[in-house]
C-alpha cells in the first residue's frame, strides 16, 4: 500500500518534471509569436521554421557539416545570432512590403515563408533525422543531475529550465526598462501615434523580430539536444503548439505566452501519462479550447478595440 | 458547324493518342519493371536497399541477355511511405499499358493504399517488405515474398519467452497498419505462452517526445519494451528511456533493422527479427553480398535481398508468359508448392492461396555498434 503510494507520487513528480521542461520550451517559442503579434498584429507562422533553423545550424556547426567543426558553446552563440538575423531578414523581405496591405495578405505570406523555409532545410540537410553525436556535446548534459527513488532529472532538463527562466526575466527587463522596450510597448498601443512621436517603427519591428527569433533559435537548439533529433518538419509541429500556447495565454501578452506554454506542456505530459498516450496532443488542445471558450481573449489578453 | 468541327478535332486527337500508345507498346525496346518505395523522406534508407536490390538484379538479368532478348529497365516510384503518395504512384503505373507487374510498396500503409488501384487495373504486384496480414487476403493481384506480421509477432513472443526468458513486457507501438498488426499478433501469442504484457502505449509518426509514457513504464518495471514501429522513432525512444534511467531490454521487428540504430550507443543490446541474415545463407548469398558491396560500397540489408528476389520472380514470370497482366498473375499464383518454388537468395518462395508466403525469421542484435546474428536462433 505504502509502496504503491510512493510509486504513484514519484511517477507524478517525474511527469511534473517532464511537463515543466516541455512547457518551458513551448514558452520560449510562444514568446516569439506573441511579441511579433504585439507590435504588428501579424501571426508569424514562419516562427517555427526559425526554431528549426536554430537546431539545424547548431547541429551543422558542431558536426562540421559546413566544413569546420566548432566548439559547442561557440556554435550555439553563432546559431542564435544567425536566427535573430534570419528573423529580421524575414521581416524585411516578406512582411515589410505588406505592412499596409490587408492583414490576410501578410498572414498568407507567413504561411508561404514557413513552407519555403521547411523545403529549404529539406534541400540542404535532407529528410533523415539528425542526431547530435555524443562526442561533440558536453557530456554532463546527459548525466542525471538529481536522482531520488525513481525520479530522474537530467542536467539537460535543468539547463532547459534555467535558460528559459533567465531569458524570460531578461526579456521582461528589456521590454519594461529599456528605450527599445518602451518603443515596442508604444507601437503595440498605437503605431501611428508612436511614429508621430518620433519612434522609428521599422527599426523597432526589426528589433522585435530579432529578439523573438533569437529566443526561438535557443528553443530549437535545446529541443534538438533534449530529444536528440533534428529534422525539417520539427518546427511545424512545435510552432502549432507554441501558437496554441500564445493564444491560450492571450496573444500579445508576454507573461501570457509563458503561462500558456507551461499549461500546454503540463496538459500534454499528464494527458499522455495518465489518460491516453494516443490523445496527448488532443488533450493539450482541448485544454486550450476550454480556456478560450471561457475567456475568449486568453488568460492575460485584454479586450482591445480593433485597431484596423 | 463550329461544334461539329471541335468534335471531329477531339476524335482525331483521341485516335492519334490511341495509335501512339499502341505503337509505344509494339515498339517498346525495354521491359519496364516499376519499383515503388520511399526513396526520399525519413525512411529513405530502407528504400535505398529496395532500389539497390532491384538494380543489382536488373544488371544481372541484362548481363545475361535480358528477358527474351529485351533489356530490363527499373522505373522508380518514390512515395515517401505516405499512403496518399503511394496511391498517386500506383495510379501512374496502373495506367501505363507497358507495365505488367509492379514491385512494391515498402510500408504496409502505403501498400494497402495502392492495393485497390492495382486490383482495379488487374495489375499484379509483389511487395518485398510489407508484412501487414490484410494485404494478401484483400486482392488476388497482390503477392509478397516476405513473412506476415502475425507470424513475426508470434515469433517474437516465443523468442522473448523461450530464449530470453522475459516475464513482463511493455509495448510502445506506432499508430500504423504495420505496427498495430505486429502488436496484435504479439499479444495473442504472449497470452498463450503466459508472457505478461503489462502495458501498451502508442505514438504517432511525428512524435519526438516519449518521456511521459516511458516514465509510466518505468514504474511498471518491465523486463523488456517491445517497439513495433520504425527505426527513426525507435532510436529516439530508446535514448529517452535510458536518460530516464530505464534499464530494461528493448526489442522490435524488421522495421527497426536499420543502420541508423548503430549510431545510437544506447541501442546496444537491441534485438530485432529480420527475414535475411548473411551468415545464415549459402554460397549464392555470399556471392550476392560480394557483388552488392562492390557495386554500392555498403552492406546489403534485408530490403535489398527481398527486392532482389522479387525482381527475379517478376522477370521469371515475364520470361515465361510475356507482358500480359492476367497471365503474369496466373503464373505467380501457379507457384503454389515447395516443388514449384522460386529459388532465390532468401530461400524458396512459393505462395499460398492468398499470395502470401511462409519464410523463416532470424534474430539479430546490436553488439559494440554492429549488427550481429543473435547467438540463439529459433525455428
Amino acid at each position: 500500500m505504502l509502496n504503491t503510494l510512493l510509486e504513484q507520487s514519484s511517477l507524478f513528480l517525474q511527469q511534473l518534471v517532464n511537463g515543466v521542461t516541455l512547457g518551458s520550451i513551448y514558452a520560449l517559442i510562444a514568446v516569439g509569436y506573441t511579441m511579433v503579434y504585439g507590435v504588428i498584429q501579424l501571426i508569424n507562422f514562419a516562427h517555427g521554421e526559425i526554431y528549426m533553423l536554430g537546431a539545424f545550424l547548431s547541429f551543422s556547426l558542431v558536426t562540421g557539416f559546413f566544413g569546420i567543426g566548432l566548439p559547442f558553446g561557440l556554435a550555439v552563440v553563432i546559431a542564435v545570432i544567425f536566427c535573430a538575423l534570419a528573423g529580421v531578414f524575414l521581416d524585411i523581405v516578406a512582411y515589410r512590403p505588406l505592412r499596409r496591405a490587408p492583414r490576410l495578405a501578410a498572414l498568407i505570406t507567413a504561411i508561404g515563408m514557413s513552407i519555403f523555409l521547411q523545403n529549404l532545410a529539406l534541400l540542404i540537410w535532407g529528410a533523415q533525422i539528425k542526431s547530435f553525436p555524443r562526442a561533440v556535446v558536453p557530456a554532463f548534459l546527459f548525466a542525471p543531475a538529481l536522482q531520488f527513488g525513481d525520479v530522474v532529472i537530467s542536467w539537460l532538463q535543468v539547463v532547459i529550465l534555467t535558460t528559459a527562466v533567465l531569458l524570460m526575466v531578461m526579456l521582461q527587463l528589456i521590454v519594461h526598462y529599456t528605450r527599445i522596450g518602451r518603443a515596442m510597448r508604444a507601437i503595440a498601443q498605437d503605431k501611428t501615434a508612436a511614429a508621430l512621436m518620433g519612434v522609428n517603427v521599422d527599426r523597432v519591428v526589426s528589433y522585435t523580430f530579432a529578439l523573438g527569433s533569437g529566443l526561438g533559435g535557443v528553443a530549437g537548439i535545446l529541443v534538438g539536444l533534449y530529444y536528440n533529433a533534428v529534422y525539417p518538419t520539427m518546427g511545424y509541429f512545435a510552432g502549432i503548439k507554441a501558437f496554441a500556447a500564445a493564444v491560450l495565454g492571450g496573444i500579445g501578452s508576454i507573461p501570457g505566452a509563458i503561462l500558456g506554454g507551461g499549461i500546454l506542456g503540463l496538459a500534454e505530459v499528464f494527458g499522455g501519462g495518465y489518460i491516453s498516450s494516443s490523445y496527448s496532443d488532443g488533450i493539450a488542445y482541448a485544454v486550450m479550447i476550454l480556456v478560450i471558450l471561457v475567456k475568449p481573449t486568453g488568460l492575460f489578453g485584454r479586450f482591445a478595440r480593433d485597431k484596423a | 458547324m463550329k461544334r461539329d468541327l471541335s468534335i471531329i478535332l477531339t476524335l482525331i486527337f483521341m485516335l492519334s493518342l490511341l495509335s501512339f500508345s499502341a505503337r509505344a507498346r509494339a515498339q517498346a525496346e525495354t521491359i519496364k519493371i516499376p519499383v515503388a518505395s520511399p526513396f526520399t523522406g525519413p525512411l529513405a534508407s530502407f528504400g535505398e536497399g529496395v532500389k539497390n536490390g532491384a538494380l543489382l538484379k536488373a544488371d544481372e538479368i541484362n548481363a545475361g541477355g535480358g528477358i527474351n532478348g529485351k533489356m530490363v529497365e527499373i522505373v522508380l516510384g518514390d512515395e515517401l511511405c505516405d499512403p496518399k503518395e503511394a496511391a498517386a504512384v500506383a495510379t501512374k503505373f496502373a495506367n501505363d499499358p507497358t507495365v505488367a507487374i509492379v514491385i512494391g510498396h515498402l510500408c504496409s500503409s502505403a501498400t494497402l493504399a495502392a492495393l485497390p488501384i492495382y486490383k482495379e487495373a488487374k495489375l499484379p504486384a509483389i511487395t518485398p517488405a510489407s508484412t501487414n496480414p490484410q494485404i494478401g487476403k484483400s486482392s488476388p493481384y497482390y503477392f509478397r515474398n516476405v513473412y506476415k506480421d502475425d507470424f513475426q509477432g508470434d515469433f517474437l513472443a516465443r523468442y522473448a519467452k523461450q530464449v530470453k526468458n522475459f516475464k513482463k513486457i511493455a509495448i510502445f507501438y506506432e499508430v500504423n497498419d504495420y505496427a498495430m498488426g505486429l502488436k496484435k499478433a504479439f499479444i495473442r501469442q504472449a497470452r498463450k505462452l503466459g508472457l505478461r504484457v503489462i502495458g501498451a502505449e502508442s505514438y504517432m509518426a511525428e512524435t519526438a517526445d516519449f518521456k511521459a509514457q516511458l516514465s509510466k513504464f518505468k514504474m511498471m518495471r518491465p523486463d523488456a519494451i517491445f517497439i513495433p514501429g520504425y527505426a527513426p522513432q525507435a532510436t529516439l525512444l530508446i535514448s529517452q528511456a535510458r536518460s530516464l534511467g530505464l534499464k530494461c531490454a528493448f526489442f522490435g521487428a524488421d522495421g527497426l533493422d536499420d543502420e541508423i540504430m548503430l549510431k545510437n550507443p544506447d541501442a546496444d543490446g537491441l534485438f530485432v527479427t529480420t527475414p535475411f541474415l548473411v551468415d545464415q545463407g549459402g554460397a549464392q548469398v555470399q556471392d550476392f553480398v560480394k557483388r552488392y558491396r562492390e557495386k554500392f560500397s555498403i552492406e546489403p540489408n534485408w530490403f535489398a535481398a527481398n527486392t532482389y528476389d522479387a525482381v527475379g520472380l517478376a522477370a521469371a514470370a515475364i520470361a515465361a508468359v510475356g507482358l500480359d497482366r492476367e497471365k503474369v498473375r496466373a503464373y505467380l499464383a501457379g507457384i503454389s508448392s515447395k516443388e514449384k518454388a522460386y529459388q532465390g537468395i532468401t530461400g524458396a518462395t512459393y505462395f499460398d492461396k492468398n499470395g502470401d508466403c511462409l519464410k523463416a525469421a532470424f534474430v539479430k542484435t546490436i553488439k559494440d555498434g554492429k549488427w550481429v546474428s543473435a547467438e540463439k536462433q529459433l525455428q
